[in-house]
């Protein structure tokens, strides 16, 4: 088998929609941990080598570290659905430089609801920033709620578009049941500390076995009010419907 | 872990599987040839001829190729199989002069050998592809898959040729939509063209025979795609 745990690294999900900052962050995290740290980056791209271009000459690492994965015209399927192409890739990277401690994944900048399949990373971040509106978080979605960590980005930005960061943050730790939010801006040296602290303490939970990764689903888990008082669950996929008995109880997906 | 293989499906079972655009191989990022064609300023309007030129050539280059492996790859040993897949594979490049497309193939070849390997594992068709000392092409691939799956030669001929076909009626539908039935209607049509094809080259056993039947505006198409950024899918 081409995965051997002795070179398997802690794999990285960085996901959000497009132009929030993903691949400034991975070249925040480079910078603050290329020191202490073996790292490699996988970037994928819609329509060019942009982002890997990009992060190849921020300087932050290795030109040779850092892979880009083409995804065809479905940025979301090669993170999710069929994670082949990716897969094929962390592994050569693990290879070529092993050992590796980290390895960075950057999805294609998409939607909401695309977040990573949990057999391609074990952990992910979900990327909004300041400048797409203070509302977004509070709009919810699987990676909003359910990432391991959501970054509020661009913070510097806020003045210039009327946001404010304190409610923001407090909207997405509601939207997240209290789970982890960081308000970050790369000009903030005291945000940038705390990533990488953040990244540090996923390592040692994710080297000691605790950590464990989870799905954040490409769906909210929403309630389903029945004769028996309603369950709470999580669809499996993103494209179904199904009916409700009574006119007071149907929600559309 | 995904289940290993151990009672066999029928060959029309694992011939749908295969052909399904779910499979997990990465098949995606791939339109057969279409991408660069309509770059190169093939009117979107001969995407039929298109499919039916490469029912008549390219697709009978990789069908071919695909039997001979599968029939190497078959009764043997690792040994012998490695020997005689690398043979196939010689083939196949010798009438694929693109590099560009030798690279996309192998690539793609590296996505069915992880599907493979995790379904298939000990298969000595498997193994040798695991063990070549650099990834084998998505035809020869295919074959020792076709082996260790026990797919019989004809279904992976018509495999081969409807997949190609259908390849580029979904990248149509991304590139240049049209109502999608008639894309569907083409992909049969073109793949009923070739029929009476099947039973020849399900016949063949050796690397010689392989048709070459090559087509070399897509090679140079191919070529020049792979030169770009601003592309949708890698070829
Ligand atoms: N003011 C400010 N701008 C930032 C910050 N982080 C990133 N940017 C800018 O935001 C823009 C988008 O950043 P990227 O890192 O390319 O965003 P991305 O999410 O990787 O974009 P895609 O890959 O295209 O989806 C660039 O112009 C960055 O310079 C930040 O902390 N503050
Ligand atoms: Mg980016």
């Amino acid at each position: 088998m081409p995965e051997s745990n002795s070179t398997r690294s802690l794999r990285l999900g960085i996901a959000g929609p497009v132009g929030t900052g993903k691949s400034s962050l991975i070249a925040t995290i480079c910078r603050a941990l290329s020191d202490e740290l073996r790292l490699g980056v996988i970037t994928n791209d819609i329509y060019t080598d942009e982002d890997a271009r990009f992060l190849r000459s921020a300087g932050v690492l290795d030109p040779e570290r850092i892979r880009a994965v083409e995804t065809g015209a479905c940025p979301h399927t090669a993170i999710r659905d069929d994670i082949t192409v990716n897969l094929l890739a962390v592994e050569d990277l693990e290879r070529d430089f092993a050992l590796l401690d980290v390895v960075l994944i950057e999805s294609g900048g998409d939607n909401l609801t695309a977040t990573f399949s949990p057999a391609l990373v074990d952990a992910q971040i979900f990327v909004l920033d300041v400048a797409g509106g203070g509302d977004v978080a509070r709009k919810g979605g699987p990676g909003i709620a359910r990432a391991d960590l959501l970054v509020v980005n661009k913070t510097d930005l806020a003045p210039y578009v009327g946001v404010d960061v304190p409610t923001m943050v407090a909207d997405a730790r509601a939207a997240r049941d209290g789970g982890e939010v960081l308000a970050l801006s790369r000009t903030d040296a005291a945000s940038v500390a705390e990533l990488r602290a953040w990244v540090l303490r996923l390592l040692a939970a994710h080297r000691s076995g605790f950590h464990v990764p989870q799905d954040p689903g490409p769906m909210a888990p929403h309630f389903h009010a029945d004769d028996d008082g309603g369950a709470l669950h999580a669809h499996a996929d993103g494209d179904h419907e199904h009916s409700h008995p009574g006119a007071d109880r149907t929600h559309a997906h | 872990m995904p289940t290993i293989v151990t009672r066999i499906p029928a060959s029309a079972t694992l011939v749908m599987m295969l052909a399904d655009a779910r499979l997990p191989v990465g098949g995606h990022v791939h339109s057969a040839g279409l991408e660069p064609a309509l770059a190169a300023g093939m009117p979107a309007n001969r995407v039929f001829d298109y499919l039916l030129g490469r029912a008549h050539s390219v697709s009978l280059v990789e069908a071919g190729t695909a039997v001979v492996a599968r029939h190497v790859a078959l009764p043997a040993t690792a040994d012998s199989v490695a020997a005689g897949l690398a043979a196939v594979e010689s083939a196949w490049a010798a009438r694929t002069p693109s590099r560009a497309l030798r690279e996309v193939s192998r690539s793609l070849g590296r996505g069915y050998l992880r599907l493979g390997t995790r379904l298939w594992p000990g298969h000595p068709g498997i193994d040798a592809c695991s063990a070549a000392p650099s990834p084998l092409s998505r035809p020869v691939v295919l074959g020792a898959i076709a082996a260790a799956a026990n797919l019989d030669a004809e279904s992976l001929v018509r495999l081969v040729i409807y997949d190609d076909a259908q390849t580029v009626a979904a990248a149509l539908l991304k590139l240049a939509p049209i109502d999608p039935a008639i894309p569907a209607g083409w992909v049969l049509r073109a793949c009923g063209e070739v029929d009476h094809l099947v039973a020849a080259i399900a016949a063949l056993t050796s690397p010689d025979a392989i048709p070459a039947s090559g087509a070399p505006q897509t090679e140079e198409w191919a070529e020049s795609h792979s030169l770009t950024t601003q592309r949708l899918f890698r070829a």
